[in-house]
């Protein structure tokens, strides 16, 4: 019941794409973490969990994202890669 | 077991998130009563302290910041290993104090969650509060406690508010029931998990502690994929077996009931986490905040990294600059003891133990502690404040092209004043073949031992030019030139061992950036004792033994009779001169009769170190030491700094035949205008030239000349095989540079 919260939060929103491709200061939810198996936990434990929001703070590699009051310097590459649902009318 | 309240002493178990406060909530409690050691077996921290409260005795223990009671590094085990009262050396706790920031609190309750599964009382501290207020984020503390079902104290360690609120909070709890958290994960998990308990509990019998429940350790098992509950169960093989079908069969079931296993954990968790925190926290709208600002200009590509190279360009100068003056008085303490000792005893071989073994070895250990103390404290301060997360993430940048990733720059940092605390600082960095590389490679960065060799080369070899209307030094440029090399060759030594037998893909780089905050000055000054006194302990024990060794090699066998009679003579002439002079009370005479004198003495002292064991190596090496345009001279200072590089600039001083006391103003003149006057016996050219001086500070610059760095890497990863990997490497790479910079550079000068 609780799960089905937050994946509500994920169906109102629109296409997948990587968190890189974010602009500064846009927001998305968390969609999929992909990659090492080990990886993708930590980043699951670390908030990376389905429908959480993120936003990015400083593009490039690696970037700086904004997830629940905490910022994050984070550079995934081919070991995990975190893919992330952008509203689709976006401001 | 017996109830927390009956024992006399209880033991708080202190957890949390990393950039929590936990440290320095840890300072505020227990205040100067704290223990540092490391926990047997395993290279992780281990932190004591003791509260007293109201009558009564509490021991606290720091537990390594973590993120999840999911084991995965060594830190993490020893969390859960204390947490489950696993480990003989400390109780399992009485009370496990979760410290949670209040500014995020999503990703502290994901732990919290965890550790209130463990069966033990728990109180939340929460700290941090007042930056999330500032922040426009409202935590309703009542609220939130009644949710969790235990206590939660909001404190500021910093200002010691809410110390005592949290004392009489843990009291109450550890006298009652732990937290019952329920309904956290979905029903088909749950079924599982009590299945598996059932099983787990016919299974183990009597042989439960009771410490923790059949249910979490099931739980465990379902959800973690290392095998580390399974051995803490201490189950025979075949049982072992079956228990991991169970486990597996378990796993099976869930991924079809669409829980899949790891990630069941963090879907569920999160959603009690939101659960909780609705209408407990209170999100303002934020304007553009402080951090913010300081983020956009610290963070920056370019501004940022201008900043940070300031920021490193001031932090080793103060190393440098600052240090000079304890160092002076260090050195002149020694020089003092060393003098006494010899004016109180006769001469002899206990003497020169004594003075030139033992006080002299006390001296090369604690000569670098006002640099290391300097450098370990502005490292502590940037930390403290949240600044080295930024440098890390700028530097991440570079550090991808060597295959490693921001995580290594601090450790890396740290080893400019000394690779010891910087080999202890790759702590941080999970990867383990990450660590390795940056373990291997942290003794190339130009630690301060090296700065005596490279100071008195260029002084006394490489010409006083000036470019750019003085801007631009020679000098300075060879000496930049040296800690280039050094790093160059670090590069490309990471670079080889990324795509050879330590070859694994670019970690992946994930650093909070933690808020900004003033840095705790208590803190700061603890770090500063600790790992200094970690310095001296390690450090100190082995350059002491080893100076040992060196004076001993040095002093024996003495010169026989007849070899000394006739430099005896010599010196009793000088003194009969030196005496005629006195009486004819010209001072130019006097001057230049002490002058002999000392000469006469340095003579014996130099007849009797050819003469030594070391010597004696020297002269044996000099066929392998002439292609880098080295005498044996030189060869037996390089093998005497073998063991500790520090004493290489005394070892010089003795054989060049001007007596020790080089390290000071007019004997380190005498010993450049030594250096500079020396000549090869056979030809009579000048020993030292430009690129015999150059091949001189390449060879230290690459050299693992330091037993203490070799034996803490041998402690940091549990196997000679690093330290003598090092070893081997960095001599290997020392003679080859070594030799290169001799022969191109002959080459250029002819």
């Amino acid at each position: 019941m609780k799960a089905q919260a937050l994946a509500v939060q994920g169906e109102e929103t629109g296409e997948m794409v990587p968190l890189s491709g974010l602009r500064v200061g846009q927001t998305a939810s968390v969609g999929e973490v992909l990659g090492n198996l080990e990886l993708v936990h930590r980043l699951r434990e670390m908030g990376f969990y389905q429908g959480a929001r993120v936003k990015m703070i400083r593009r490039g590699s690696p970037c700086i994202i904004g997830l629940a009051g905490q910022r994050l310097g984070f550079r995934g590459d081919d070991l995990a890669r975190i893919l992330v649902r952008v509203p689709a009318m976006a401001s | 077991m017996a109830v927390a309240s009956d024992k006399t002493t209880w033991t708080i178990a202190l957890v949390g998130n990393p950039n929590t406060g936990k440290s320095t909530l840890f300072g505020a409690l227990s205040g100067l009563a704290q223990q540092v050691g490391n926990y047997p077996g395993v290279t992780v921290e281990k932190k004591t302290g003791e509260v007293v409260h109201h009558g009564r005795r509490w021991s606290l223990v720091d537990l390594p910041g973590t993120y999840s009671l999911a084991p995965r590094s060594p830190d993490e085990m020893v969390t859960v290993d204390v947490l489950l009262g696993r480990r003989a050396d400390v109780p399992p706790p009485d009370v496990i104090l979760c410290v949670a920031a209040a500014g995020n609190l999503d990703r502290n309750l994901y732990l919290a969650s965890q550790v209130m599964e463990l069966g033990r009382p728990v109180v939340v501290a929460l700290t941090m509060n007042d930056l999330a207020e500032a922040e426009g984020t409202h935590v309703d503390v009542a609220a939130l406690s009644r949710r969790l079902g235990v206590p939660v104290v909001p404190v500021q360690a910093q200002r010691r508010e809410g110390l005592e609120a949290l004392k009489d909070a843990v009291e109450r709890a550890g006298a009652g029931e732990p937290p019952a958290i329920e309904g956290l994960f979905p029903d088909p998990f749950r079924a599982e998990v009590d299945r598996l308990a059932e099983e787990l509990d016919g299974r183990l019998g009597v042989n439960l502690t009771g410490a923790h429940s059949p249910r979490y350790l099931a739980e465990r098992l379902v959800l973690d994929a290392g095998s580390y509950v399974e051995e803490a169960l201490g189950l025979p093989e075949d049982e072992r077996r079956e228990l991991r079908e169970s486990v597996q069969a378990a796993r099976g079931r869930l991924a079809e009931a669409g829980c899949r296993v790891p990630e069941i954990e963090t879907t569920s968790r999160y959603a009690w986490v939101a659960d909780t925190l609705d209408g407990v926290v209170a999100h303002g709208k934020a304007e553009a905040r402080f951090a913010d600002r300081l983020d956009a200009v610290l963070t920056h590509p370019t501004w940022g990294s201008l900043i940070l190279a300031l920021v490193l360009l001031l932090t080793f100068n103060a190393v440098f600059s600052w240090a000079t003056v304890p160092m002076d008085w260090i050195d002149a303490g020694i020089g003092a003891v060393g003098g006494a000792i010899e004016g109180a005893m006769a001469e002899g071989p206990i003497r020169s133990l004594l003075v030139d073994g033992i006080v002299g070895g006390i001296g090369a250990v604690v000569i670098f502690l006002p640099q290391i103390l300097i450098l370990i404290g502005i490292l502590a301060v940037l930390e403290e404040c949240g600044y080295l997360a930024r440098a890390a993430y700028l530097m991440d940048r570079i550090m991808v092209h060597v295959g490693l990733s921001g995580k290594s720059f601090i450790p890396l940092l740290s080893s400019f004043a000394c690779a010891i605390p910087g080999v202890m600082a790759t702590r941080v960095i999970e990867d383990r073949r990450d660590r390795l590389t940056t373990i291997l490679i942290a003794p190339l960065m130009s630690c301060s031992a090296r700065l005596p060799v490279y100071v008195l080369m260029i002084g006394a070899f490489i010409p006083k030019r000036s470019y750019l209307g003085g801007w631009v030094q020679l000098q300075g440029l060879t000496m930049v030139g040296m800690y280039l090399v050094g790093v160059v060759v670090a590069a490309a030594v990471a670079l080889v061992l990324k795509r050879t037998f330590l070859r694994s893909a670019t970690p992946i780089f994930l650093m909070e950036m933690p808020a900004y905050q003033w840095p705790s000055p208590i803190t700061v000054a603890r770090r500063m004792i600790d790992r200094g006194w970690d310095f001296l302990y390690n450090a100190g024990t082995i350059i002491f033994a080893v100076s040992i060794v060196m004076w001993g090699l040095l002093y024996y066998p003495r010169l026989s009779a007849d070899d000394l009679a006739p430099l005896l003579g010599r010196q009793e002439q000088a003194e009969g001169a030196l005496e005629a002079a006195r009486e004819s009370a010209d001072e130019a005479r006097v001057a230049e009769a002490e002058a002999a004198v000392a000469a006469a003495e340095a003579r014996i002292d130099g007849a009797q170190q050819r003469q030594s064991l070391l010597g004696r190596m020297g002269r044996f090496i000099e066929p392998a030491v002439r292609p880098l345009g080295w005498d044996w001279r030189i060869g037996s200072a390089a093998i005497a700094s073998f063991p500790a590089r520090e004493v290489v600039v005394a070892t010089l001083g003795v054989i060049f035949d001007v007596g020790e006391e080089v390290t000071e103003g007019e004997g380190e003149q005498r010993l450049t205008q030594a250096l500079q006057g020396a000549t090869w016996p056979d030809t009579g050219k000048p020993l030292f030239t430009i690129p015999v001086a150059l091949s001189i500070m390449v060879f230290f610059a690459l050299c693992a000349q330091c037993v203490s760095t070799l034996a803490v890497i041998w402690r940091e990863t549990g196997s000679w095989t690093w330290p003598a990997l090092s070893f081997a490497y960095m001599t290997i790479l020392a003679y080859v540079g070594a030799f290169l910079t001799y022969q191109v550079g002959t080459w250029i000068g002819s």
